[in-house]
């Protein structure tokens, strides 16, 4: 199996992935389907050298590892004791309902194929699906971050965004490794911890955890 | 078309007719054996039919002559799809470029046909099923086409018996994980046009719970029979297509693919037992989101053959 | 050296703020924090030669005058600091680390010279900023936290996004280009021009909603409105300009690539259409640090503006960011000193600032005016300045639009602010007020940091002194020609794609 057969199989998995996180309306499979996709995700860079024949760089196993340690475990880990505790387990009716989603979500799909097409890149990619699916996996979490009442659902839909970054990275690892390790990483762990923080603030001030009930009225 | 195709056509298309009511009954074993039951016996299907093609039929004085019609215009409808399905050779019956569009719409007319009849009947009961069949009917269309439509794309051919036939052995590798994709969406709409869980329990007794049987609750008799067996060669011809999608064979010689087909028509009906046995049925509000799931990986695949992103 | 203190002072105080234990203590090490920083940054000037290609930190003159700027209002804030009575606190160990930590990431996006640094300090400032912004508990001011949070974080990674599509577009040549700001210019016309388009578009969106422009404002009147004075002032006059220079660094690698009129195009969509919602969300709006908020949204489309117009405005865009500190800073510490005196946040509560308490009415009058652009405050030459500049390459219905809104916004701010100056304050002095319990030395000192401030306003606007004026033209030119005279773009001799 070539690395870019392994690749392809991933990135469709990747969208499935993604699309089923807009149809699901238990929080936890939510974060277990993250979980998934970030799994597949970390194993990319890996696999990529591997499948190759090229000795394993130090960047990648740092990459795959880090994505494992921090996306796999520990973030859903934070998360599901969150819905654990808060015992919030299910998302209510977003705006624009779950089978409505999913089918906008498979528009925008399609569309930022569309997009991805008029962008052609200057160095031949081990995939040609890595610049559509990072650019639909972005659009997806900033669809799950819009469209979605729970606070951990927004979280996830912001996890989902670094995703579609991280995707995009990975067409990078072999110029600037440090920075895609950087971004990802750092930003990851910090922020969604900052993140956590607040949701359980969120849950204490509020007993319960629907960010648009946040929004009480103001420009009056 | 050589000369052993023409007379294996023969005994290939009585085959062909005598085969749904069996594979239904294998998915009906296996479901009892996962009860712990034995089942009933093999040729039990046959029986039944046999026993209402000699009873009379029972008309009530609200319906019209579109009661009388549906179940003929539906099995006629299915058995002229039967000739352009290869079940159990590469070939089909008979076959012409663009029969697919055909099949498609013979498909809709006995759907349509068999929706009047029922409320044709002015009960509640059957307008109720008639109404769930066309919705869901209306969601898993599109998922049906544009599993076509890659099929189509990837085998540059609009005749069916071509799209699923040896060509797309050879190129099933370009297409990869599409290919996947379009054999869950059709393995989704397999099950929702034969009324299998989870969309629709076959051997449920409580009218507000089913989709098809509601339907058909005020035939009898010839009409019944002719229901039941439209109702196996739907399922017989639509898994058909699905297994030439998903398994293509090379070119191979009869003898040896259709013997080989059976085989595998069996599996599936087997696992379509196991998936009722294991499974419940989905909450009726769910099914759309069943639907759009299987309509997504059908768009999905089409996709990434349309943009040729695989190679 | 001077490099490494810039980031490192501050860290070094937000350590002690968290150990000492006593608050006296605190504050001074906050105070001392703040300004032993302003002393490094004074003792920088003048500045000394340019960065060299791949050096991942230095001073250029922007940085330089963003830098210098940024510290002064840390160190106006520290003093106001110290007046501020304060309740309710998060903790206040927490609250002044996290201050300090605002000042050393917002000193390390200034010297900053690798896009990958400038992420790191802007993320960094997105994640101190956020304890500042739920000082008060209680629903309303997590609600503010939360939209923070979640906006910036998503900003912060539509921005990185952007970096990357840099980077991509930097895999044209053979050889690795080091993303530094300088390196980038140099190969600039090399660069593969659709990724870059893509990755300045992204950056626009994320360095924004940092910044504030509309249509990623919504996070702005919540944090605003529900942060206290003193933070508000912090993020209004330094946050955002340290996501401008974000910004500015981005846009000088389109120009150095000659896609300046694209780039410059989007900036001027997104300013008029910041500027436009200010004024639509001002008139009629009854909570003033809401309206002061919305007024924040405006200039910064007003800054855009100025960039975009090409390098006939750069200048202006420089002057309008050192009056917007200047300015934005008065603002928030005399709507500290009114919310601490009338308890509320609405208007129609507050009346008669003249005569309760006659310096903080004239001091009120008096930033209003700077705010709405009345001679002979800088604001009044900033804006006048991007109306030549408009009027100069051409653009007139950019200058017609501009006009308008500023007029628009300058109408809804006088209607609803002007009432809170004049008029008769209101019979029934809140019960608590804090006005009569705070001690006399609180009060000057809060209102001598506003004095300060507005004083330079007034006092900068019509005569810039010398060296004040160099370092604006530097910071200027250096937008346009970053290398300063190597690479001389102008926007005449663009590459058209």
């Amino acid at each position: 199996m070539s690395a870019q057969m392994a690749t392809n199989a991933v990135l469709v998995l990747v969208i499935l992935l993604n699309l089923g996180m807009l149809a699901v309306s238990r929080l936890a499979s939510g974060v277990r389907l993250f979980a998934l996709q970030s799994l597949l995700l970390a194993f990319l860079p890996v696999a990529e050298e591997m499948l190759e024949g090229e000795p394993l760089g130090l960047h990648a196993l740092l990459i795959g590892g880090g994505t494992i340690a921090i996306k796999v475990v520990l973030v859903p880990y934070v998360l599901l004791r969150i819905i654990r505790t808060g015992e919030i387990h299910r998302e209510v009716e977003p705006f624009i309902g779950f089978a409505a989603s999913v089918f906008f979500g498979a528009l925008l799909v399609v569309g930022s194929f569309a997009v991805a097409s008029r962008l052609p890149l200057p160095t031949p990619p081990v995939s040609k699906l890595i610049v559509p699916v990072a650019l639909s996996t972005v659009v997806l979490g900033l669809l799950t971050l819009v469209s979605r009442l729970k606070a951990i659902t927004q979280v996830l839909g912001f996890l989902v965004l670094e995703n579609g970054v991280f995707i995009l990275g990975l067409l990078l690892l072999k110029q600037t490794p440090l920075l895609v390790e950087l971004g990802i990483l750092l930003d990851l762990f910090v922020g969604v911890f900052i993140m956590a923080i607040v949701v359980y603030h969120i849950r204490r001030e509020f007993d319960h955890m629907d960010a648009h009930l946040l929004d009480t009225p103001k420009e009056s | 078309m050589n000369l052993v195709r023409v007379v294996a056509a023969i005994p290939e298309a009585m085959l062909i007719l005598a085969l749904p009511p069996l594979l239904l009954n294998i998915a009906v074993k296996i479901k009892a054996w996962f009860a712990g039951r034995v089942g009933p016996p093999w040729l039990q299907p046959y029986y039944e039919l046999y026993k209402l093609l000699n009873k009379g039929a029972v008309y009530s004085k609200t319906t019209t002559w579109v009661f009388r019609a549906g179940p003929i215009v539906n099995l006629a409808a299915l058995l002229t799809a039967a000739t352009l399905v290869p079940v159990l050779s590469p070939d089909s019956l008979l076959g012409f470029p663009g029969d697919v569009i055909l099949l498609a719409y013979l498909f809709a007319l006995g759907r349509m046909f068999t929706v009047l009849a029922a409320m044709d009947t002015g009960s509640s009961f059957e307008g109720m099923g008639a109404s769930r069949e066309v919705t869901f009917g209306t969601m898993s269309e599109p998922a049906f086409f544009l599993s076509l439509i890659v099929l189509a794309i990837a085998t540059t051919s609009l005749q069916l018996s071509q799209m699923v036939g040896p060509h797309l052995y050879e190129v099933w590798h370009t297409v990869g994980p599409a290919m996947l994709l379009v054999v869950g969406a059709l393995m989704i709409v397999l099950l929702t046009e034969s009324c299998r869980v989870p969309v629709d329990d076959p051997a449920t007794h409580l009218e507000l719970t089913m989709i098809h049987e509601v339907m058909v609750l005020d035939h009898s008799g010839p009409d019944l029979a002719y229901i039941t067996y439209g109702a196996a060669l739907k399922f017989l011809l639509l898994g058909s297509i699905m297994l030439h999608a998903a398994l293509p064979h090379p070119e191979w010689p009869l003898w040896v693919d259709a013997p080989l087909r059976f085989i595998e028509l069996a599996a599936l009906a087997a696992l379509v037992g196991v998936i009722e046995s294991s499974m419940a049925r989905l909450r009726l509000n769910r099914v759309p989101l069943l639907l759009a799931a299987a309509t997504v990986l059908a768009a999905l695949a089409a996709v990434l053959t349309l943009t040729g992103s695989m190679t | 050296m001077t490099l490494l203190l810039l980031v490192a002072v501050p860290v070094l105080f937000a350590g002690m703020c968290l150990v000492l234990p006593t608050s006296p203590l605190r504050m001074a090490a906050l105070v001392a924090g703040v300004c032993s920083h302003l002393a490094v940054v004074v003792l920088s000037w003048p500045a000394t030669e340019l960065p060299a290609a791949r050096d991942i930190v230095g001073l250029d003159p922007l940085g330089h005058l963003f830098l210098t700027l940024i510290s002064v209002l840390f160190a106006a804030t520290a003093v106001y600091f110290v007046g501020y009575h304060q309740k309710r606190l998060i903790s206040q160990r927490v609250f002044q680390a996290c201050i300090l930590g605002l000042l050393a990431a917002l000193s390390l996006l200034c010297i900053s010279q690798h896009l990958g640094v400038i992420w790191v300090a802007l993320e960094s400032a997105s994640l101190t900023a956020t304890p500042l912004i739920y000082f008060r508990l209680g629903p309303k001011a997590l609600e503010a936290t939360w939209k923070f949070l979640l906006m910036n974080s998503v900003g912060v990674a539509l921005a990185l996004l952007g970096i990357f599509c840099v980077a991509i577009a930097t895999t044209k040549l053979d050889d690795t280009v080091v993303l530094t700001i300088a390196d980038l210019v140099r190969n600039a016309t090399h660069l593969d021009p659709t990724w870059l388009r893509v990755g300045f578009l992204l950056g626009l969106v994320g360095f924004g909603t940092k910044m504030g422009l509309a249509p990623l404002h919504s996070w702005k009147p919540d944090a605003y409105g529900e942060a206290p004075p003193p933070v508000a002032a912090l993020m209004a006059g330094g946050m955002t300009l340290g996501a401008f220079a974000g910004l500015l660094r981005m846009f000088q690698v389109c120009v150095a690539a000659g896609l300046g009129t694209f780039a410059g195009s989007w900036l001027i969509v997104f300013g008029l259409l910041s500027i436009a919602t200010a004024a639509v969300f001002i008139v009629g709006n009854n909570d003033y640090r809401r309206i002061l908020a919305y007024t924040s949204v405006e200039h910064m489309g007003v800054l855009v503006i100025g960039i975009g117009l090409g390098t006939s405005g750069s200048y202006a865009t420089m002057l309008h960011a050192m009056h917007n500190m200047l300015n934005k800073g008065a603002l928030f510490f005399l709507a500290g000193l009114i919310w601490r005196s009338y308890e509320s946040n609405q208007i129609r509560d507050v009346r008669g600032t003249l005569i309760r308490s006659p310096l903080t009415g004239i001091l009120l009058l008096a930033a209003l005016c700077a705010t709405c652009g009345l001679p002979p405050f800088g604001m009044f030459f900033s804006e006048l300045g991007m109306v030549l500049a408009a009027a100069q390459v051409g653009r007139w219905w950019v200058l017609a639009l501009f006009v308008l809104t500023l007029a628009v916004v300058f109408v809804g701010v006088m209607t609803a602010m002007l009432p809170m100056v004049f008029g008769d304050p209101p019979d029934t002095v809140a019960v608590n007020s804090v006005q009569v319990s705070s001690p006399r030395w609180r009060r000057i000192t809060m209102l001598s940091a506003a004095t300060v401030l507005l004083a330079f306003g007034f006092g900068l606007g019509t005569y810039q002194p010398k060296p004040v004026r160099d370092a604006l033209v530097r910071a200027a030119d250096s937008v346009y020609q970053p290398r300063g005279g190597d690479v001389a773009i102008t926007l005449a001799t663009e590459v058209h794609p």
